[in-house]
This record gives C-alpha cells, sequence and structure tokens, in this order.
C-alpha cells in the first residue's frame, strides 16, 4: 500500500528529458493537467553548465557527473543465453542521463532524419532484393509508419533545435552540398551549416574526387541567433569542444532545458517533480488500462498517482525495464520467440578510421562540436546495392572533430606502445595532425538480443535489475567491416596523409563489450509496429495491450539505423502526440484494431 | 583564500567532516617537497611514483610525478572516485569475461591499496628502480601475467594506467598537469574555450598559452598545496 495516494490528473508522464518535456509542453496546451515525474534533480544551463567549471574532462567526461548512478539501477549483462548474466558495474558503452533534461543535455547534438527506406525496411529490401534477402538471423520488420507520415513531425522538431544544416533534398529537388540520399525535406534547415575545420574539409575533398556526396552533418549546436517555435532564444555555437557528456552554458546546443522546459515551466496545467522516481504502472483490475503510477518521492515516500492516461518517458532501457516490473504487455521468451516485451533490443555498430597528417595540417583538435563533421553517407541504409555483399544495412562515415580533450584524445599511429617513452612522444607528435572517422553503423534486431529480468541482482528499491543479452550479428559485423574499409579509402586518398589506421568494435571474433564507450544509442524493447504479436505498442506508440499507455523513445525502434536515434525519436514523439490530442483524447479507445 | 574554489571543487563529496578528518599525515616522501599525502602512505607513494615514472617518463617534459601524478591519484584516493562512486557494489560479486567489466568487490582506493601490496610483496626484486626491471614488470602486468594472488594483475595494470594517464591530462586544480605540463606538451589551451572565429582558420598554429578551470594572471590554475605539515 502507497503512504498517500494524490488526487487524480489526465495525463502522468514518467521523465523529464526531450519526450517527456515535449509530452507536457503539447499535452499541457491541449488542456490536459500534466505532472512530469523525473528521477533526478533541478538543473539549468544558465546556473548548472557554464564555463568554464564546465570544461572539465575529469569531472564530466570521464567521472560521468551529469549521467545517472548505476548504483540506484543498473542492468546485468551477458553477450548470450548460455552465460549468466553480470551487472554493470560502471558505465561505459553507454550513458544514460539523470535530472531535468535527461540525457538530452549531454549528447552532442547530431540530429538526422531517418531514409524512407529505413522506417519500411524489411518491406524495402523484400522488394528491392527479392523475399529471401534478409538474413534469416534477422528479426528486422518495418516500423509502422512511413516518412511521409513523419516529415511535418520531424521537421518541426528541426525548428525546435534550429537545426544547421544544408538540404540534400528540397521538395524532391537534389541539391549538391545537402546529402542527395536524405528523403525529400518541406523545408531549408533553420539555419545555415556549420563551419568547417581543416580535418572535414579534406575528408570532403577527398570524398569528392572520389565520386562521392560530402555533406556537414545537421547539428543542433546552432550557428546563429535563432527564436524557436516554442519562444526559446538560442545562441550561436562557440565550438568550446566541450559538447558530449557536457551541458552547454552558452545556449547554443539545443536541449530540453532551454528549447522546451523554459517555455512550460509556468503554464498552469504543468507540474514536474523531481527526485521522483517511478516503481511501476498500475493496471486495473481488468488490466485493460493503467490507472497510474506509485513513485517513490524526494521524502522518500511511496506514492500513488492516478492518471487517465500514463506516458512513458524514460530513456529507452528504462521504459522497457518499468514495463517489464509493472507487468505491462507480454514478456519476450527466445526460446518460444512469443511475447513483444524485451524484443528487438538493438544498439549501434561503431568502426573508426585514424589518418595521420603531416606537419603542414594543424587541426587544432580542440575547437570542436558535437555535431561538427564532414559526412559520406554513400553507405548508410540502402543507399547503395547491396546485392553482393551479404549484408543488410549500413552507416555514415563521418570525419569529425567534437573533441579534443586531451584524456580522451591521444591518437597515436599503429604500432605505437600503449605506455612509456615511445608512446609520450607520440601522443606529443600527433595531437595536432590527426584526422578522426567514425562509421555510424546501423544494428539489426535479432531473435537472441533481448532484454529481460535478472534473477539474481536487485536496484537500490528492490527491484529486480533488467537483464540485457546482446551481441553484434553476423550481418552487422560484416556491414561494419565493409563500410569501415570504404571510410579507410577515403582516409588514404585525403591530401597530406602519411598513414591510416581502422578498427570495427564488431570485427569477427570481438564480442559486445559494456566497457568502452561506444554510443548511447540502445534501442528496441517495446517496439512499434501494426502486428501485435511482433510489437508491443502500436504504430501510434500506443501499448496494444493497455490503451491509455502511450510509450516514446528509442525503444520504439524495431531495428537500428544507420543514424542517431535523436532525430527520428523526436519525429515519433511528435507523431504520437499529434494522434493523442487529435484523436484519443477525444474519444479513449485502442487507436488500432489488434 | 584566493584558492578557496578549487580546493572546495577537488574536495566536494567528502563532506564537510570527512574533509576535516583528513589532517594530512607527514610523510618521508612528502617531506621532498613538503606535500603531505591524503591517502597513500609513505612506501606506497615512491612504489606508485616510481609505476607512474615509468609509464609517462621524464623527457623535454617532465615525468608523471614530476607533473604530480602522485598527489592526483591520492586524491582521487581520498575522494568520490576511490571511495566508489559511480560504482554498483551490491553482492554476489562473480568472476566475469572481459566484456562485462568490473566485477571486484573492492572500491578503488581499496584496490589500490591492496594491489600496491601485493606487488611490493611479489616482484620486490623488479622495484628496485631499475628502469628495464620496470618496463618488464608493467609489461607483465600488462599483459595479466604475474600472480597477485586475489588481484587481478591485468585490471591493476588498467587501473594504473587510467589514473598516470588523468594525473598528466586533467585540470590542474586536480593535483597533477603540474605547470600545465601534459597540456603544453600536446598544444591543449584548456577550458577557456570559445573558437567561434578561429575554427575555420586553417593551419594556423593557436598560441595562447593553456588556462586551467581555476586560472589567475600569472598563476598555474594548480590547487592550493596543503598548508605546511604539523611538525609532530
Amino acid at each position: 500500500m502507497p503512504d498517500k495516494t494524490l488526487l487524480k490528473i489526465d495525463v502522468v508522464i514518467i521523465g523529464g528529458g526531450w519526450t517527456g518535456l515535449t509530452a507536457a509542453y503539447e499535452l499541457a496546451h491541449a488542456g490536459q493537467r500534466c505532472v512530469i515525474l523525473e528521477r533526478g534533480e533541478h538543473r539549468h544551463d544558465a546556473t548548472s553548465f557554464g564555463a568554464p567549471e564546465e570544461h572539465d574532462e575529469l569531472k564530466y567526461a570521464l567521472h560521468y557527473t551529469h549521467m545517472m548512478d548505476v548504483k540506484q539501477n543498473t542492468l546485468t549483462f551477458r553477450n548470450n543465453r548460455t552465460q549468466r548474466a553480470l551487472p554493470m558495474r560502471r558505465l561505459g558503452s553507454f550513458l544514460p542521463g539523470e535530472g531535468l533534461g535527461g540525457a538530452g543535455i549531454h549528447w552532442n547534438g547530431q540530429l538526422w532524419r531517418p531514409l524512407p527506406s529505413d522506417l519500411e525496411m524489411r518491406s524495402h529490401y523484400e522488394t528491392r532484393y527479392g523475399a529471401g534477402f534478409i538474413p534469416d538471423e534477422l528479426s528486422v520488420q518495418d516500423w509502422g509508419v512511413t516518412y511521409a507520415e513523419l516529415e511535418p513531425h520531424l521537421a518541426f522538431f528541426e525548428r525546435i533545435c534550429g537545426a544547421a544544416g544544408y538540404a540534400g533534398n528540397l521538395n524532391g529537388k537534389m541539391r549538391a552540398g545537402g546529402n542527395v540520399f536524405e528523403g525529400p525535406r518541406s523545408n531549408e534547415y533553420p539555419n545555415p551549416a556549420m563551419k568547417m575545420p581543416i580535418t572535414s574539409t579534406l575528408m570532403g575533398q577527398a570524398a569528392e574526387k572520389m565520386g562521392l556526396h560530402p555533406f556537414p552533418m545537421p547539428s543542433a549546436n546552432v550557428t546563429a541567433a535563432y527564436k524557436n517555435p516554442y519562444g526559446a532564444q538560442l545562441h550561436p555555437c562557440t565550438y568550446c569542444g566541450f559538447c558530449e557528456r557536457f551541458g552547454c552554458g552558452y545556449f547554443a546546443k539545443a536541449d530540453p532545458i532551454i528549447c522546451v522546459y523554459d517555455r512550460i515551466k509556468e503554464h498552469e496545467n504543468f507540474e514536474i517533480r523531481f527526485k521522483s522516481t517511478v516503481l511501476r504502472v498500475e493496471k486495473s483490475e481488468d488490466g485493460q488500462t493503467a490507472t497510474g503510477v506509485t513513485y517513490i518521492d524526494a521524502d522518500g515516500q511511496e506514492v500513488f498517482q492516478p492518471a487517465d492516461v500514463v506516458c512513458m518517458n524514460a530513456y529507452s532501457l528504462w521504459n522497457v525495464h518499468l514495463m517489464l516490473v509493472s507487468g505491462l504487455g507480454t514478456p519476450y521468451d527466445p526460446e518460444t520467440r512469443t511475447g513483444t516485451v524485451g524484443r528487438n533490443y538493438a544498439y549501434q555498430t561503431i568502426a573508426a578510421v585514424d589518418a595521420f597528417l603531416d606537419d603542414s595540417i594543424i587541426t587544432n583538435p580542440f575547437m570542436g562540436a558535437g555535431a561538427l563533421g564532414m559526412i559520406v553517407d554513400d553507405y548508410n541504409g540502402d543507399n547503395f546495392d547491396h546485392s553482393d555483399l551479404g549484408f543488410v544495412g549500413g552507416g555514415y562515415i563521418a570525419c569529425k572533430q567534437y573533441n579534443g580533450r586531451p584524456i580522451s584524445y591521444q591518437p597515436v599511429p599503429e604500432g605505437t606502445p600503449a605506455w612509456g617513452a615511445q608512446w609520450k612522444r607520440a601522443v606529443r607528435d600527433n595531437y595536432l595532425h590527426h584526422a578522426d572517422f567514425v562509421v555510424h553503423g546501423s544494428s539489426m534486431s535479432t531473435p537472441e538480443n533481448f532484454l529481460d529480468l535478472d534473477p539474481t541482482w536487485k536496484d537500490i528499491y528492490g527491484r529486480p535489475l533488467m537483464r540485457m543479452t546482446f551481441n553484434f550479428p553476423d550481418n552487422d559485423r560484416r556491414m561494419s567491416d565493409y563500410v569501415m574499409n570504404r571510410a579507410a579509402e577515403i582516409a588514404q586518398s585525403m591530401d597530406h596523409v602519411t598513414s591510416v589506421s581502422s578498427i570495427n568494435l564488431a570485427a569477427a571474433g570481438n564480442d559486445y563489450s559494456v566497457v568502452p564507450y561506444q554510443t548511447t544509442h540502445n534501442v528496441g524493447g517495446a517496439v512499434m509496429g501494426t502486428d501485435p504479436s511482433t510489437s508491443a505498442v502500436n504504430r501510434y506508440g500506443q501499448m496494444w495491450d493497455h490503451h491509455n499507455v502511450f510509450v516514446f523513445g528509442a525503444c520504439l525502434f524495431p531495428q537500428n539505423l544507420g543514424y542517431n536515434p535523436t532525430g527520428p525519436l523526436m519525429g515519433l514523439a511528435y507523431w504520437t502526440l499529434d494522434h493523442m490530442k487529435n484523436d484519443y483524447l477525444i474519444n479513449p479507445r485502442p487507436l488500432m484494431d489488434a | 583564500m584566493e584558492n578557496l574554489f578549487s580546493r572546495r571543487t577537488v574536495l566536494a563529496g567528502l563532506g564537510a567532516s570527512a574533509a576535516a578528518a583528513l589532517a594530512p599525515a607527514r610523510h618521508a616522501f612528502a617531506q621532498i617537497d613538503d606535500r603531505p599525502f591524503y591517502f597513500f602512505t609513505d612506501a606506497e607513494a615512491r612504489l606508485l611514483a616510481l609505476i607512474c615514472d615509468t609509464l609517462i617518463p621524464e623527457d623535454e617534459f617532465p615525468s608523471a610525478s614530476q607533473a604530480g601524478v602522485v598527489d592526483f591519484i591520492d586524491l582521487q584516493m581520498a575522494g568520490p572516485y576511490g571511495k566508489g562512486a559511480g560504482l554498483y557494489m551490491q553482492a554476489p560479486f562473480v568472476a566475469g569475461t572481459p566484456q562485462q567489466g568490473w566485477q571486484l568487490p573492492h572500491v578503488p582506493s581499496e584496490f589500490m591499496r591492496r594491489g600496491l601490496a601485493a606487488l611490493a610483496e611479489s616482484e620486490a626484486g623488479a622495484l628496485s628502480g631499475d628502469a628495464p626491471a620496470m618496463d618488464d614488470l608493467l609489461t607483465r602486468l600488462s599483459e595479466d601475467t604475474p600472480d597477485l594472488g586475489d588481484i587481478p594483475a591485468g585490471a591493476f595494470f588498467d587501473e594504473l594506467w587510467k589514473l598516470t594517464n588523468q594525473g598528466y591530462f586533467a585540470d590542474p586544480m586536480y593535483g597533477g598537469n603540474a605547470e600545465y605540463a601534459g597540456w603544453r606538451m600536446v598544444g591543449f589551451p584548456g577550458a577557456h574555450a570559445y573558437y567561434l572565429s578561429f575554427v575555420d582558420k586553417h593551419n594556423v598554429p593557436y598560441r595562447q598559452p593553456p588556462m586551467g578551470i581555476n586560472h589567475k594572471p600569472g598563476g598555474n590554475g594548480a590547487m592550493p598545496r596543503p598548508a605546511r605539515a604539523q611538525e609532530g
């Protein structure tokens, strides 16, 4: 029994990050009384992220001061079902956030749209290459929503962020200098593309000579003074080099606090409660709907908050955890391959290429920004012919300059000892003469990569930890090798290059590890779709089994595309909110027949 | 009082009472340059200096210990990191695969103390201070070969190397990177960062000297050294 039960509200929103604050903004303006429950504390760009104190690599980038605390809740991990999963005792491979703004505070601002074919992945590949083309080991499926349906919502989020870039496909008209592979855009980017440092410029020149199509990375690091549609004022990026893992005290990286929270915090229908951790979503007696949520408040009391609608806006992984501990939907069982909650967990497949440059090139790597770089998208998604390649998916190749922070950025040529005098000399000689490439690859879902509850370890509230079972599918290992080799070719053809080295974290024999940072792009586990046997929520983000529960975030992705997830997941958030405001709230019911 | 800010920053998280309880003891090693340690004993600090200076030896730029890395690690061990901040410590502790990461039942400061003790005991011969012997010892540690009892040698090496590297390059207010040694070596200008008009000026050296978070004109960004240790 809870210590207290509060008065019923219209909408309870679990989590105060990008999707939660946006849901509150849109629903509060639609007349709904909204309460956000945020497990972390209040913080603000103006008071919490100012320079130079924020420019502390040790405190923020390496001691994870803006991130979640694994002492409260973590997960257990194993590569496959024959192993015993063990707790992820320290953050590493991915860095979920905590506190106002969530992980949206410490993101890089790499703001992408999905390719039209990404959203119809299974049908697209089967149509183009034949019914048997997708390897049997994969459980890839369509999202249930098309690019044309999402486009207005993707565009709106870009306006919320003041996105910087150059449209490569404006209403169907292809334009050199932008991404000619992207789906049609209804509008130009709100702001011009970022300035390019020497590394990205050299990469672009090399790629163009090879007949590829380089363009500046789409960025939520803002390039001009800008007011967003909610009235938030953003300022130009300073290229300070402290972006990913840091908050932005310059009001120059779009984040949920300045772009959304400041514009809703005083609305009469809006309330946010900090240090409020939701323990579970409560169900009605017949199990058909949710009645509200039970949470631990800032005073440590257990509180029941009744609500007509529950919005799940926690970080991707913790949405799935909350469903599992609340008994929402049916847990996925890998033996029988039935159930949907926890099914199709996927990640991102990362490879890196290092290009070392002669001394005439001075890169000044500390002049950086989270979304600063030149991109080649010719090997992403299905932008290239997969007929003879033996894999599906792809990735973008970025030559980026986002971080010259001296503990994390110590590029040395292949063969350099890992420490000692030679290492020291190599770090000194190469710091200002190196170009950093990443291959940011897709991650296909498989029946063996999934999330469920751990039988042994608990969080501080006594709930079972979630258990992650994940390894790279062979499909993705092949994909990553292929795109990495294309990236190495570009690097080798750059002017002034003296040597090139590369590493595929998903190379054959490399099991996925939770130790080295890869990306905070955990996706799937509560995927969307049109078939209740293979999706936890319908194409509107509404749970099949409980129609007043709406789910947001990257847990909806049926597999991961080759892009960063924030753009796509915010497009989906606005899509869901559109259907809530204009349909569901007027007539609450399942929006699709099961 | 001018330096109060950085001192607070470094000791933040210790808690006022814990910080007060850290009455620095005076050690033989510390006497060399009047620096008491918060965590290490004299013997531990000497051993650690030997290790750090093998990992980052002196050349035209200072060695690790010359740049304050032993002080840095000492403060880290006494502070939140050493005490297990950001570490899930619920039992049971079960040995896992490398992919599953840290599974030891020790917080980092305990691990450091036990590791140094195990090393001193089982590798006394190599710890003579002779450079080739130290190189060899650290190579073997990094390859996870020596038997250090319940201390996994490879994991201990990783921890030593991580902390040494951090100490050489972290903001000087944490006690290492003295006189901006690490930053001057690579050409990193520090925390006061604003490059809007510079980022697209290609191949132009950036000539501003490094400035740390606690930088004052003419200063070195370091934390204040604790006052000269009490006699007796």
